[in-house]
């Protein structure tokens, strides 16, 4: 392949078409070793004949990487109304100040006490979360929403077994994201569903029909997946609190609270906020993102360790000598560099910049709701939250052939189901989840409206440019249910799959 | 007009324009379903928001109080190197496009992100030597407590047979992920005198049904195991072989699928990633075909758009969380893809004899210093193993008091053993490529200098 490819065809070779033998690792060199002879003690496991890896020169590398870089679509380049993921614009400042050497040189097992610069931001992060989420104790380690759902869990569990309690059931919302279910099975529990009403709101009688001495906890994100705020949730936190189980928030929603309402106020036990959504920290195609997890006082002794937090001397400091604590989540002390960024955040905005964050995160998605009820009526009739479930059930087209088109106009799909994150009811088949965020200005947010108004004027017209969208892109619509291949090399066969 | 607060975008005449199209008056009754009492009737106590430059000023306060591999030369490891990083890695991975975009759940719109991965996956599997890479879980310590649970439920067995010799956060984490599910594990001690896998206590563990044999190599003494009979003690009862490496040794040491292990997981640092007081890092999982439907994570394939034409799309979600719920192989969805992005950078500038050269260069300096520390009096080896690029020395003083007094003088020497087996006095040692003939000998002058002032 001459590694001169075009952008467009960036996309249709991998590294190793681009290798060209002799050019890879230029410049590792060093004036006093060879980097050749291998130490005789090692020679009987350094057997290693070749690796297979790609030779490329660095140019190539950056070309074809930048190249890609261009067939990828993130914030940057336009709305990402990807209902449940927040998609708002991640400020570049916060990404120079995780990259400081001070930072990012520092080795996790230095001395504990030579990164005192740390512990700080810690402590004041770990502080600024629970007064955002009116918690009282905050880990910093999980790595992301789901590694703080285990984490809360597991906490919540070793309260139980304090207690000597034996409590075996999480509930959880059908509408819940799949990553709850998930991790309840890894803490060990079984799941209970509890359906929706036709409000949109939690069922609380089915939930009070299900409470007994084995219930733990209720896992909950309140707005839900639906984009409703539950205005039961005073009642949902004192019958739980009443059969002994405590609450459990998914902050995946936690955008369109912040400076209005608190979890805490609500009466949730455990929480935990996925920083890559709520607190900007770039998603980065995936990941990584941070999952800090808070608590109410009496479940403090269970968090995991290290615990940062103040010694008797007044010291911050990382403690790992905790009697009680559930143990250990994962290496070291959590996505730093996510966490200074998140931190950032936080203190770029401060309190007043945050509660508007939370109301204008609101309004655009009211203001995309009200704008587009016409053509997509609100699945509930009323208000919603930071996004607005609208259904495509009179589109006369596929909803999912719709957003496709949308991309043609620039605009990201929203969520759809089985096209992003958050699980659904069938009866919401239809449904879009549409989560404009705070950071599209009206200007944005106007145009927004106005493809999706050309996209369903083109049902009657052009219904076929729809359904064979997008045709801005190089590569044509992708359909799930096309046969799809782990890619492999050579010798390795390749092994069936639906691309679902 | 007053500047708006941090981010926001909607001047006051927006907002009241916007609110007229809901048909409200105001955020109050915007959000009036919200109970009255569970608002806030106070502003959030945080700190007045900062401009930038003040912020770039509280930031660089606060980094400055820290020591780093910048301030201090860093002979640590454990885990996790300080090899180089070439500015090309972080070029690309400061793309803004491939940062602040989501999971490619839209493949039309995501082919770069996702032919990313899929080298990503095809890259890695070169490294392990395996045929399927799954697109990173959180870190080193999970993917072991993952690979766990995939020979868990791929053999039905719920006994794990797991080394002593595994770094010791790993373990935890592995303990913890178990905690709850059902699962037996029995640890296998090690020979004090090589420092690698006692056999007999293998042989003896494996008398009874397990799920997997896990070791790591080099483990955790900076030794390497004979993986080879490792894998082939498991197989001859039946049990999957899951083995923990260390990538950039794998430039000259044999892969473990090459010796036919299983599930071969890594801590993917060493690859790309900044030390960042530990983390975001990347766990790494490969395994055989046979082993895909309990892999966690992310997988890309191969698919065809309408018009037939090769198209890359994220494939096997039938194994993850938004389809299978409390079934599902894992419950991870945001994972670490951008590390993976950094990693592919990285593995594609070095290259077969870059990476060969990195490695053979870390492995020369770690056994040029330890042979010279040797020579020091009092100064012994701690183990008899071949190693990597990590060495245990047993001092004739305390360890925390020569890591002070070392680290007074400008080096992170070592960490100290005495988490691993309870030895006041040893020392675990790295040396990667970017240590020079100079430094390597200036810190044996220090070190030999510091150990007389002690003794
Ligand atoms: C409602 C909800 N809960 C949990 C999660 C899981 O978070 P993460 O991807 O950070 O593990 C998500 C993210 O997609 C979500 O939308």
């Amino acid at each position: 392949m001459n590694p001169g490819t075009t952008l467009k065809a960036a996309r249709r070779v991998s590294v190793f078409d681009l290798s060209q033998p002799g050019l890879g690792g230029s410049g590792i060199t060093d004036p006093d070793f060879d980097g050749e002879h291998i130490p005789d003690e090692l020679s009987e496991f350094a057997t290693r004949k070749n690796t297979g890896l790609p030779e490329l020169s660095e140019v190539d590398v950056v070309r074809h990487f930048t190249r890609l870089s261009q067939d990828t679509f993130g914030v940057d380049l336009g709305p990402y109304p990807l209902g449940s993921c927040t998609m708002k614009y991640n400020p570049k400042r916060n990404d120079a100040m995780a990259d400081l050497p001070g930072f990012a040189r520092v080795h996790p097992a230095q001395p504990k006490d030579s990164m005192p610069g740390l512990w700080t931001l810690f402590h004041n992060l770990q502080e600024h979360l629970a007064e955002i989420t009116g918690m009282d104790a905050f880990t910093l380690q999980p790595a992301a929403g789901a590694h703080g759902e285990l984490t809360g869990l597991l906490t919540i569990r070793r309260h139980f077994e304090s207690k000597k309690q034996n409590r075996s059931v999480i509930l959880i919302p059908d509408s819940a994201h799949g990553t709850n279910p998930a991790s309840a099975a890894m803490s060990g529990y079984i799941c209970k569903i509890i359906p929706t009403t036709k409000e949109g709101t939690l069922d609380v009688e089915a939930m009070r029909s299900m409470l007994d001495g084995d219930v733990a906890a209720l896992m909950m994100t309140n707005p839900s997946t639906l984009g409703l705020f539950d205005p039961n949730i005073e009642e949902i936190a004192k019958t739980l609190h009443d059969n002994g189980s405590l609450l459990y928030y998914d902050g995946a929603n936690l955008n369109a609270l912040m400076g209005l309402v608190r979890p805490g106020d609500m009466g949730f036990d455990v929480i935990h906020i996925n920083t890559h959504k709520t607190l900007s920290t770039p998603h980065g195609g995936g990941g990584p993102g941070a999952g800090p997890c808070g608590v109410k006082a009496f479940l403090e002794p269970y968090l995991p360790i290290p615990v940062v937090t103040r010694n008797d001397h007044g010291e911050i400091e990382a403690q790992f000598d905790r009697p009680l604590s559930i143990g250990r989540v994962k290496s070291y002390f959590g996505h730093v560099s996510i966490l200074i960024k998140a931190y950032c955040y936080i203190l770029s905005n401060g309190a007043e910049g945050l509660r508007m964050v939370s109301e204008n995160a609101v309004l655009n998605a009211n203001y995309m709701q009200s704008s587009l009820s016409d053509l997509l009526p609100p699945v509930f009739q009323q208000r919603c939250m930071h996004e607005c479930l609208l259904s495509g059930g009179d589109l006369d087209v596929d909803p999912f052939d719709f957003v496709k088109r949308l991309i043609d106009f620039g605009v990201h799909p929203p969520t759809l189901v089985g096209a992003g994150c958050v699980h659904f009811s069938d009866e919401y088949d239809a449904a879009m989840l549409i989560e404009p965020t705070e950071t599209e200005s009206l200007a944005v947010l106007d145009d927004m409206i106005a493809q999706f108004r050309k996209v369903a004027r083109e049902v009657a017209v052009a219904r076929y440019m729809i359904e064979t969208a997008p045709h801005t892109t190089d590569v044509a619509k992708i359909i799930t249910d096309e046969p799809a291949f782990l890619s492999m090399l050579e010798a390795d066969k390749p092994c069936d799959s639906k691309s679902s | 007009m007053a500047s708006l607060p941090g981010y926001n975008v909607l001047r006051e005449q927006d907002r009241s324009h916007m609110l007229e199209k809901i048909g409200v008056d105001s955020i109050d009754q915007l959000i009036d379903f919200i109970p009255a009492n569970l608002r806030l009737q106070q502003p959030l106590d945080l700190p007045v928001a900062m401009s930038e430059w003040q912020l770039k000023s509280h930031l660089t306060e606060l980094a400055s109080q820290n020591e780093s591999a910048d301030s201090h030369v860093c002979f640590l490891g454990g885990g996790v190197y300080d090899h180089h990083i070439p500015a090309v890695v972080d070029t690309i991975a400061s793309r803004g496009e491939f940062l602040t975009a989501y999971t490619p759940y839209q493949p039309e719109i995501s082919q770069g992100l996702l032919r990313v991965l899929s080298d990503f996956q095809l890259v890695v599997g070169r490294l392990f030597d395996v045929p399927v890479v799954n697109c990173s879980v959180y870190d080193g310590a999970t993917a072991l407590a993952e690979s766990a649970w995939m020979a868990i439920s791929a053999s039905g067995e719920n006994r794990l047979i797991v080394s002593d010799t595994i770094w010791p956060e790993h373990l935890e984490v592995l303990h913890l992920y178990m905690a709850n599910r059902d699962v037996e594990i029995e640890m296998i001690s090690h020979d004090e005198s090589a420092g690698t896998c006692d056999l007999a206590s293998l042989e003896s563990a494996l008398q009874q049904p397990a799920a997997a044999v896990i070791a790591q190599s080099p483990n955790c003494f900076g030794i390497l195991e004979d993986v080879k009979t490792l894998v082939q003690k498991a197989h001859q009862k039946d049990c999957l072989a899951v083995i923990g490496c260390y990538p950039t040794s794998l430039g000259i040491i044999e892969a473990p699928g090459t010796h036919g292990a299983d599930i071969v997981y890594a801590e993917g640092q060493s690859l790309g990633l900044p030390l960042a007081a530990g983390g975001p890092y990347m766990g790494m999982i490969g395994t055989r075909e046979a082993l895909i439907d309990f892999l966690p994570g992310r997988l890309v394939g191969e698919t065809k758009d309408i018009k037939g034409e090769p198209a890359l799309a994220l494939i096997k979600q039938e194994r993850e969380q938004h389809v299978r719920r409390h079934k599902a192989t894992s419950h991870i969805c945001s994972n670490q893809a951008l590390m993976a992005l950094r990693t592919l950078v990285y593995l594609s500038l070095m290259g077969e004899s870059g990476l060969r050269r990195v490695a053979t260069l870390s492995a020369q300096k770690a056994h040029y210093l330890c042979a010279e520390l040797e020579k020091v009096a009092g100064i012994s080896k701690s183990y008899q193993g071949a190693f990597f690029n990590e060495f245990c020395i047993d001092v004739p003083v305390n360890a925390s008091k020569l890591i002070e007094k070392l680290r007074q003088q400008g080096f992170h020497a070592g960490i100290e053993c005495s988490s691993h087996d309870n030895s006041q006095d040893r020392l675990l040692i790295a040396v990667t490529e970017t240590k020079s003939l100079d430094t390597l000998n200036h810190f044996i002058q220090v070190f030999t200098q510091s150990l007389k002032k002690l003794s």
